[in-house]
């Protein structure tokens, strides 16, 4: 499998207000992306992820780097012409109805008129915006909005998906939806670059990782090297042992309606746990082992700072 | 430059601006004045068809200029504001090609817009007169190629600069362009020298707007020589590609943030 | 480096071309009749609303234009419209003088339209009645075209203002008596004697004053000659004559006690010294 997007050094300043304040975006960024993967590229507010990516399509022209989109530079037309784009918080032409913007950027592309023909349709079906196809987009809400982005990201059905906050404003259906069209965008043999910062999403769905803060990638790999199958710690939910007696074996918390949770960090002491229940004649509700989450090592990562 | 790719972006610019409910209140403006030139010329002592003839050529040059400069010094800022331009940039599209087409795209619309008040004028016209002249024709034609001028001016401010303050210098740009007389009239008063030099070049760069405006010459039955059209005509593409090639190159390296 | 060389050197040529473009079309003849449409505003009072409270900016470019183009030589008919312009001025900022008073120039120089320059300073002096200037340039205008009655009438005007300068009065009196009114011019005369201020103004006044007594004499003895000359078939042979044919009661006399030269010859009388050589 190729490299369909890579980075490397790149570095972008900006000086704004009329004594010019700098203000070092990014610092140096280098990661690849292989075809066929979903890349998640995560980071907190303000970390260089929007900025990363416009730099890649060629709306912000970095200080120093160098990118390769498809092979080639980010200013040549033809590096888009397999790429699709939703940009974070996406605005449209208010004036035009959905088909017709769907159709505009299929323009853009070259499209034949019996290609885009045939795929609006289909398009808007996939984001469930068939019922909306002639109502003006001024008349769309967020999450509408959000959906016929992404269809306009996919009309020329792109070898590259880039993906800016996707999921922000939508419902949980609206987010297993979007999920779902993008695992099926990788089952296509697409390849789909993720930026987000809601980690349950990215766990669910990313195949690799890039963790970026304060403009500087602190970690990047596949998300199973990353995030270790180590049990951190197990939960025990039971009842009829006493706060004090628990205390020693593990840290107790809520006591509810009479049970216990009781978080063990030692392996080795969830026996003597069980054997406690048995004693005291208590009963056992549930034990859940804990591993480490994508969102333990992000804020492990980005607390620190 | 691909210019299936300009075409795409001036339909689209057509249709957005086609879709401006300002363009609307500035014809219906535009047919108002045109109409109440009729009513001026009951006012007025001598040649009726005159008044009418000069206002409503004045009327369609103003409100041309007018509908260049609102929708023009908002072309490209909006696009900017709104952010729409993220995800157009990002499909194989050169910046100029963009440019270029939102240009072309409000060139069409207003010439949609001067045919439309050419009707309204001509149908009074022949109303008054029960004649057409095809000089007037050829009077919108001028009007026609200022408004080529002033609409890549809107859009070069447009590029940099918010609406308001880009219809105050696009509207600054036209009324410099009509008082070119007062600029004569202080080199003819100048001293010989470095002054007068100076106010020379000033007057060779500095716009002069007053070239596409023959009322004169038509309402006063004047001759109009094709030398003049030639000349103008050429004058209005030549220092509108000037100022498009000045749009272009400050929007080639502007970070879209 | 290179693109910005390229893009540089189009944009010097872009330059290039329109400029000189705009050379060419200057040396095309036309005929300029600039901002003409001003023409067509019935009333300045529109226009004033218009202006939003810029009337004074208004009035000050109108002004200009209006200068420009009263001096393009080439609009024959340009002044056909000048009271009508001047008209806007003055709605639109009636104090400004400066107009009125260079519009009334303009008349009487360049049309030699004596009446319409009136006009224009009427206007000038219905809005700005406190100005002496107005009716004192009036009489003046009216003067030169020797019509001396509205002249004086200007003059009077002039000089009942506060403010007026004292020869306005001295040329009131000279006007009206170049008017033949010589009872007022007499009687200003008079006044401007007594209340004259230096010595200088003193000698002028009684020039004057023996101007005119000499014209009121001299028409009376010229009477008598005329009546003598019916009675008696001839000229008389002096002034005596007439005293003892009973047509004067006695000699007039000229401002200084002097008598006046008459001639047999043709029966006329004439001062015995030119009055402002006295």
């Amino acid at each position: 499998m190729g490299t369909i997007l890579s980075i490397e050094g790149l570095r972008k300043t900006y000086s704004h207000g009329f004594v010019p304040r700098r203000a070092e975006i990014l610092k140096g960024i280098s990661f690849a992306v292989s075809e066929g993967e979903i890349f998640g590229y995560l980071g907190p507010n303000g970390a260089g992820k929007t900025t990363t990516i416009k730099c890649v399509l060629g709306l912000i022209f970095p200080d120093a780097g160098r990118i390769e989109l498809c092979g080639r530079p980010p200013l040549d037309p033809r590096s888009k012409e397999k790429v699709g784009f939703l940009p974070e918080n996406p605005y449209f032409y208010d004036y035009l109805t959905a088909r017709e913007f769907l159709d505009f950027y299929g323009q853009l592309f070259g499209l034949a008129s019996e290609t885009r023909r045939a795929r609006i349709p289909a398009l808007l079906k996939l984001v469930d915006m068939e019922r909306a196809a002639d109502l003006s987009l001024r008349k769309f809400s967020r999450g509408m909005l959000q959906r016929i982005g992404l269809a306009q990201a996919l009309i020329n059905e792109p070898s590259l998906v880039i993906l800016d906050e996707p999921l922000g404003g939508l419902d949980p259906i609206g987010r297993k939806e979007i999920r779902d069209v993008i695992l099926r965008l990788r089952a296509e043999g697409k390849t789909v670059v993720l930026s987000s910062h809601i980690l349950q999403d990215i766990e669910m769905i990313c195949d690799r990782v890039a963790i970026l803060v304060g403009g500087k990638i602190l970690s990047q790999g596949c998300l199973a090297d990353l995030v270790s199958e180590k049990i951190l710690f197990t939960e025990i939910v039971l009842s009829g042992v006493e706060a004090r007696e628990l205390a020693a074996h593990g840290e107790p918390l809520s006591a509810m309606s009479g049970r216990t949770l009781l978080k063990v960090y030692d392996e080795s002491r969830i026996q003597a746990v069980l054997d406690l229940v048995r004693d005291r004649k208590g009963t056992l509700h549930s034990l859940l082992p804990r591993t480490q989450t994508l969102e333990d090592l992000f804020v492990g990562m980005v607390r620190p700072r | 430059m691909r210019l299936k790719t300009v075409r795409v972006i001036a339909a689209n610019t057509f249709k957005e601006a086609v879709r401006d409910r300002i363009l609307y209140l500035l014809l219906g403006f535009a047919a108002a004045a045109i109409l109440l030139s009729r009513v001026l010329a009951l006012l007025t002592v001598g040649d009726r068809v005159k008044i009418i003839k000069d206002v409503g050529l004045a009327s369609i040059s103003i409100f041309g200029a007018l509908m260049a400069i609102l929708i023009g010094t908002g072309l490209v800022y909006k696009e900017i504001e709104k952010r729409t331009i993220f995800t157009l940039i990002s499909k194989p599209l050169r910046r100029h090609e963009f440019l270029l087409g939102k240009y072309l795209g409000l060139v069409l619309t207003l010439a949609v817009m001067l045919a439309s008040m050419g009707i309204i004028f001509l149908g009074l016209i022949l109303v008054q007169t029960g004649a057409l002249e095809g000089r007037l024709l050829l009077a919108i034609l001028f009007v026609f190629f200022e408004l080529i001028l002033v609409t890549a001016v809107a859009i070069l401010f447009s590029c940099f600069s918010t609406p308001i303050l880009s219809s105050l210098f696009s509207l600054g740009f036209y009324l410099i362009g009509h008082f070119s007389w007062s600029l004569d009239a202080l080199i003819k008063k100048a001293h010989p020298g470095l002054g007068r030099t100076l106010l020379r070049v000033a007057a060779a760069v500095l716009p002069d707007l007053e070239h596409f405006n023959v009322r004169t010459e038509v309402v006063h039955n004047l001759p109009l020589p094709g030398s003049l059209l030639l000349y103008a005509a050429g004058y209005g593409v030549v220092y509108a590609a000037f100022v498009l090639t000045l749009a272009i190159l400050i929007f080639r390296r502007r970070d879209f943030v | 480096m290179k693109k910005k060389l390229a893009a540089a050197l189009l944009l010097i040529l872009l330059a290039a071309g329109f400029s000189g473009l705009e050379l060419k079309l200057r040396a095309l003849p036309r005929k300029k009749v600039p901002g003409a449409g001003i023409l067509y505003i019935p009333s300045g009072k529109y226009l004033k609303y218009a202006t939003f409270g810029f009337s004074g900016l208004m009035a000050d470019v109108v002004y200009l234009w209006a200068i420009q183009y009263y001096g393009n030589e080439e609009i024959a008919d340009r002044y056909d419209s000048l009271l009508h312009i001047f008209g806007i001025i003055a709605e639109l900022d009636p104090r400004y003088v400066d107009a009125y008073e260079v519009g009334a120039l303009i008349a009487t120089n360049d049309l030699g339209d004596t009446s319409l320059a009136l006009k224009v300073l009427d206007i000038g002096f219905a809005k700005n009645p406190d100005q002496w200037i107005f009716p004192f340039e009036a009489g003046h205008y009216a003067a030169v075209a020797k019509d001396f009655e509205t002249a004086r009438a200007y003059y009077k005007k002039a000089m009942d203002i506060p403010g007026a300068p004292a020869i306005a009065q001295r040329l009131y009196a000279d006007t009206s008596f170049k008017a033949m009114d010589l009872k007022t011019s007499w009687e200003t005369w008079l006044e401007v004697y007594n209340t004259a201020q230096d010595d200088q103004i003193r000698k002028i006044a009684s020039n004057h004053l023996y101007q005119v007594k000499a014209a009121a004499d001299i028409a009376a003895l010229r009477k008598a000659v005329a009546a003598f000359k019916d009675r008696a078939g001839r000229l008389p042979g002096d002034p005596g004559d007439l005293v003892r044919a009973g047509l004067l009661p006695v000699l007039p006399q000229d401002y200084d006690g002097g008598d006046y030269v008459y001639d047999p010859a043709t029966g006329d009388f004439k001062t015995a010294v030119i009055p402002w050589k006295r």
